[in-house]
């Protein structure tokens, strides 16, 4: 009466959404600061070279 | 971002950590078994706060969403995005958990009665939010028809709340809101650990926030830097 596999199949659904949304969004992140550091790189060069 | 505001966002993941460990104790060491249901039961701890996030969460588009259309303000429409991102996921898992729990207690993963109907409603309309913002063009035009439409939305929530009482449904009617008093009818352990799980998925709530509403900030400060000096030269 326990039915202790779909008590494991929620928890499993529940942790595993949470964790894979946090991991997308710190993936994001990291993409978006390299895209930041390397814009502010191409400004610094351009207005060096000027 | 600031040291103290670095400071203050990681003491909120800690005091998370902490609310979900000692939630989980509760769940599934402190909590007695339910007689009827078996530990199947257990799910409700994920289930109902999984629920109240995802209404919260459209709560707080709502609101944003109005006082985008008011003030016209970036900052509202990023809040309002992040949001409805947050809620479409607790609502997915609302709906995953959900089947989950009603399988061996009704002998049914589904059943299209007015509660579990409205609810797939509200996931609907907050997917098409969200197809809507990352389909469509930026722009303010785009941030408008998102506004309309979770406003719009959040008014299926009175409506899936209701739904028990106003029809028969295979879903059970509210057992911590009830006409009969704050969790009446349960046992004060499980309002206790029901509370504590609550407490730890808002929190969870304003962690998630947080780093959603950075990531529209970045895009929104790789953009601008983008359209300054790159674009202009």
């Amino acid at each position: 009466m326990d039915n202790l596999e779909y008590l494991f199949a929620a928890n499993v659904f529940v942790w595993g959404g949470i964790f894979y949304y946090l991991f997308r969004i710190k993936k994001y992140q990291q993409s978006l600061q390299n895209d930041l550091n390397l814009i502010k790189e191409a400004i610094k060069k351009g207005s060096q070279s000027e | 971002m600031s040291e103290e505001a670095k400071q203050s966002s990681s003491i909120l993941i800690w005091l998370t950590a902490l609310a979900f460990l000692i939630g989980m104790a509760a769940i599934f060491i402190y909590v007695p078994t339910e007689q009827m249901e078996g530990a199947v039961q257990r799910i409700m701890y994920f289930h109902i706060p999984a629920a109240w996030l995802a209404f919260f969460s459209f709560f707080i588009v709502f609101i944003c969403s109005i006082l985008f259309l008011w003030k016209k303000e970036r900052e509202w429409d990023i809040y309002a995005l992040a949001s409805a991102e947050i809620g479409v996921i607790f609502c997915s898992l609302v709906l995953i958990t959900g089947p989950i729990w009603a399988r061996p207690i009704w002998g049914a993963w589904w059943v299209w009665d007015a509660r579990l109907t409205s609810t797939l409603i509200l996931w609907l309309i907050y997917v098409s939010y969200l197809m809507l913002r990352y389909q469509t063009e930026a722009g303010s035009m785009r941030a408008r028809f998102a506004a309309v439409l979770g406003i719009i939305g959040f008014l299926d929530i009175p409506f899936i709340h209701f739904s028990v009482l106003w029809w028969r449904t295979f879903h059970p009617p509210p057992k911590m809101i009830s006409p009969e008093g704050l969790g009446a009818g349960m046992d004060t352990s499980m309002v206790a650990t029901l509370m504590l799980s609550l407490g730890a998925f808002t929190l969870l709530y304003f962690v998630l926030m947080g780093q959603r509403i950075k990531v529209e900030k970045m895009k929104d400060e790789v953009e601008q830097l983008k359209k300054d000096h790159l674009y202009s030269n």
